[in-house]
């Protein structure tokens, strides 16, 4: 290895994944002193703010359920808007933590390492957000268990033909799958956490949960082998999830959903909006946490680059939208397409692709890839922009139907948006009791890439 | 065996020192050779000898059953057990069910994988590890490296075990005997007892959840809208009543209004209807459903309910009524008469008349001439 480096120009040169001296032992200190400690002020402000946001949502959700679905901006022909809009956003906002702990590791990128653990948990949390959406939006929460195909009295079964039922089994076996990953990498250092903790509730809570784990060579092999298999079958889940979202939309005859584009750039998308939120998370965590030398600039540099890079797949997506609309020679679909970028909603088209691929070109400049301003400027307009590009998909295809008599202009009312940021409450609160409670670096991974943690090459066998 | 040793354990500070010091351990055969370390350490499988995981096949298995467990139950619910054509497919289109495999397959992989390592393959978990209580846990799980011997079978021979370990390079050796007193067990109480208590509430609490939960209304406002309903007070009208009298002059649509007073205006009444095959039929089927019940099924006035009746009803073939017009035997069905109701709500015009042509059969039967023999 180091001889190699030795001769590699510098631009090829391994990166710096650590700043400064790291040792194991430090490693463990700097990461694992915070779920021991009293946060700060500003965590609780943090909280009280998110908790309330989140209060808010759900107050509006219990509003819901008591007026009807009546109270939200949904009207003929906009059957589908923020409810939906919702979902996939935040479905989306989850896949970047399963790219980065399922496809990275396949990849052996060892800079995944650091953030791995707190994309992943963004990944729980985000698809906790999306699951709310298809409950509440059923108008009658109280038998949305219809949608499991279980043993009934009225002797039916649920319709395997229908999109929106593969939706309910990709969903929830994300939400499985990925929470089991994310439990896996936790196990070894709830031990660390565990064996640090001298007594009280937290110890008992970690001794549960760590489930005795002793770090045994041969439970380690047991382990490894483990992970990778749960790496490779999340793979195929990270591009199949959010295609089996796109087959809401595609599987039907509505002008602008019916397209072949739809999976693969839906995936782009969600990966993109996630990397996005992954960013702006992490800088936050970074600064307040003081993780800077493990977080090293290279990391945020990496992952900006995948924005950008995603950033042009989308642009090719909204080129190829524009093609498939004209090539089409269809007219219905010629006119949907013109509403996405004039009409009454023409905004929030141009919004969408200045956002998503405009903005992000900055990211070319390695200055702005490495300030806290640029990339979290970047961010908040991916953010912003994907989930105004799901607004465009579901509310502009719907509002102008096959029969103009039935257009409608949707307009959301209060409630919506109450809804919609009582979910960004709901993460946001959820993330920030995870900072508090839990490792937010998955330090067992760390000390693997730790220069010198592995034996020299020539001794062993080397896997 | 409880009182016995189960391991000595040593420390390295690093892992490529522990990696040295396994093979000259191994070497003395005095049990079980075990690395405990922070992190997976490359090479430390093909030191210690361990053989490769199985890991990989139980969960290739569980893919593949996952795969049929949904192709089986996609098949059986939608083209057996309640067969529905969707969308103008076959019953059994295999290509449709192909998302719903997909996901299963990992679901089924997936937790094979996860859970089969940790409880399968690691026999976790195993809280009364003697490790657990060492003194070496916590470095083992923080940044030093550790090697233990460990029992097998017969008891461990402590003395060469430490003399083992301190020669590869170990430091802070440790004796770890097995659990007597077991702190482990006691939480291991408490934590049975702590879910057993859970138990008890939630299933209290689903108790009664799904005790009530069926008959609670559910918050359905279409319920509580402003209509009108049967037999209740309604702000809709001046005097508070739901049910109205219709407006004067109100005529049903398909009844005509019938201003006939008495039996005898209506014996210049002409049956309009044909006397033919189908009239006959309809007013036979009229008649045995509303008149049979107590005129009888012959008319002649003894009917089904005689036991239970206190009136005579009338016997239909009786000389007077065989004598009555058709229009006089039309205006007891509208009208009743002595303890008969009237049927005029209860049959149409068409169905009156049928039934007084049917009356007319029957009578005839019952009287028939000599003429109708030949």
């Amino acid at each position: 290895m180091q001889s190699e480096a030795v001769l590699l120009p510098e631009a090829l040169q391994p990166p710096t994944l650590f700043e400064g001296p790291v040792t194991l032992g430090s490693l463990d200190d700097q990461v694992l002193q915070y779920p021991a400690r009293k946060p700060p002020a500003a965590w609780y402000l943090a909280f009280a703010f998110t908790s309330m946001l989140m209060t808010l949502g759900f107050s509006l959700i219990g509003y819901t359920f008591y007026m009807g679905i009546g109270v939200w901006g949904n009207t003929s022909p906009v059957f589908w808007a923020f409810d939906i809009i919702n979902f996939v956003f935040w479905v989306g906002i989850g896949h970047a933590g399963t790219l980065i702990s399922a496809i990275l590791l396949l990849f052996r990128s060892r800079w995944r390492n650091a953030i791995a653990r707190y994309a992943e948990a963004m990944t729980i949390f985000a698809v906790m957000c999306a699951a709310i959406f298809p409950l509440i939006h059923v108008g009658r929460p109280w038998v949305a268990f219809w949608l499991l195909p279980y043993p009934n009295q009225r002797g039916i079964w649920t319709n395997f033909r229908s999109p929106l039922m593969w939706d309910v089994f990709a969903v929830s076996t994300y939400f499985s799958v990925s929470l089991m990953f994310w439990y896996l990498g936790l196990v070894p250092d709830l031990a660390s956490l565990r064996d640090r903790t001298q007594s009280g509730i937290r110890r008992f809570f970690y001794t549960v949960f760590s489930l005795s784990w002793r770090g045994a060579a041969s439970h380690w092999q047991q382990y490894e082998k483990a992970y990778l298999l749960l790496a490779g079958l999340a793979t195929g889940l990270v591009l199949s999830v959010h295609s089996v979202v796109s087959f809401d939309f595609a599987v039907s005859l509505v002008p602008g959903w019916h397209m072949t584009i739809f999976p693969p750039y839906f995936v782009t998308g969600a990966i993109f909006a996630g990397f996005a939120m992954v960013v702006m998370v992490l800088v936050v965590v970074r600064e307040t946490m003081d993780l800077k030398n493990l977080i090293t600039a290279y990391h945020l540099d990496v992952m900006n680059k995948i924005i950008l890079a995603m950033s042009c797949l989308m642009g090719y997506a909204y080129l190829m939208e524009g093609f498939t609309a004209w090539y089409s020679m269809d007219q219905y679909l010629h006119h949907i397409f013109l509403q996405y970028i004039s009409g009454t909603y023409g905004w929030a088209g141009w919004l969408t692709i200045s956002c998503n691929v405009l903005i992000p070109q900055l990211l070319w400049s390695r200055r702005v890839r490495r300030s806290y301003i640029g990339m979290l400027f970047v961010s908040l307009g991916v953010t912003v922009g994907m989930w105004l590009e799901r607004f465009v998909i579901i509310v502009v295809s719907l509002h102008q139907d096959y029969l103009p008599s039935s257009w409608h202009i949707y307009k959301p009312t209060l409630v919506d948006f109450g809804i919609l940021f009582g979910t960004f409450g709901l993460f946001f609160t959820l993330v920030l009791l995870f900072a508090r409670v839990l490792p937010v670096i998955a330090t067992s991974e760390m000390k693997v890439i730790l220069p010198g943690a592995q034996p020299a090459h020539g001794r062993g066998r080397h896997e | 065996m409880s009182d016995g040793v189960f391991a000595v354990v040593g420390l390295f500070d690093s892992a490529e020192e522990l990696l040295q010091a396994i093979p000259p351990v191994r070497a003395r055969k005095l049990g079980r050779v075990e690395a405990y370390t922070p992190y997976p350490v490359h090479g430390i499988d093909a030191a210690l000898g361990l053989r490769r995981s199985p890991l990989a096949g139980m969960v290739l298995a569980a893919g593949m059953l996952g795969a049929v467990t949904a192709l089986f139950f996609q098949w059986w619910m939608t083209a057996v057990d309640y067969p529905i054509v969707v969308g103008g497919k076959a019953l059994f289109s295999w290509q449709a069910f192909v998302p719903i495999m997909f996901e299963v397959t990992v679901l089924f992989a997936t937790f094979t994988a996860g859970l089969g390592m940790l409880f399968l393959m690691n026999r976790l978990p195993f809280f009364g590890h003697p490790l657990l209580t060492s003194k070496a846990i916590a470095a083992v799980t923080r940044d030093k490296f550790g090697l233990a011997i460990e029992a097998e079978g017969e008891a461990l021979d402590v003395e060469a075990a430490k003399t083992a370990l301190a020669t590869a390079g170990a430091t802070a050796l440790e004796v770890l005997p097995f659990q007597r007193e077991l702190a482990p067990l006691q939480f291991m109480t408490r934590t049975a007892m702590g879910i057993f208590a859970s138990c008890v509430v939630a299933g209290y609490a689903m108790y009664w959840v799904i005790k009530l939960f069926p008959v609670l209304p559910p918050m359905v406002h279409m319920e509580d809208q402003p209509k009108l309903n049967p037999q209740k007070a309604s702000a809709f009208f001046k005097d508070g009543h739901g049910m109205q009298l219709p407006v004067d002059g109100t005529v049903v649509r398909g009844h005509l209004p019938y201003l006939i007073a008495t039996q005898e205006e209506a014996a210049g009444l002409a049956n309009p209807l044909p006397r033919t095959q189908p009239v006959l039929q309809e007013g036979r089927t009229v008649y045995n459903q509303h008149c049979a019940v107590c005129h009888g099924l012959l008319g002649t006035g003894t009917p089904t309910l005689t036991s239970a009746y206190g009136a005579k009803p009338a016997n239909l073939q009786a000389q007077t009524i065989r004598d009555y017009p058709d229009g006089k035997i039309y205006h007891v069905i509208m009208k009743g008469k002595n303890a008969m109701p009237s049927y005029a709500a209860d049959l149409t015009e068409e169905e009156r008349w049928a039934v007084v042509h049917y009356v007319r059969v029957l009578q005839r039967a019952q009287n028939a001439r000599d003429e109708d023999f030949q």
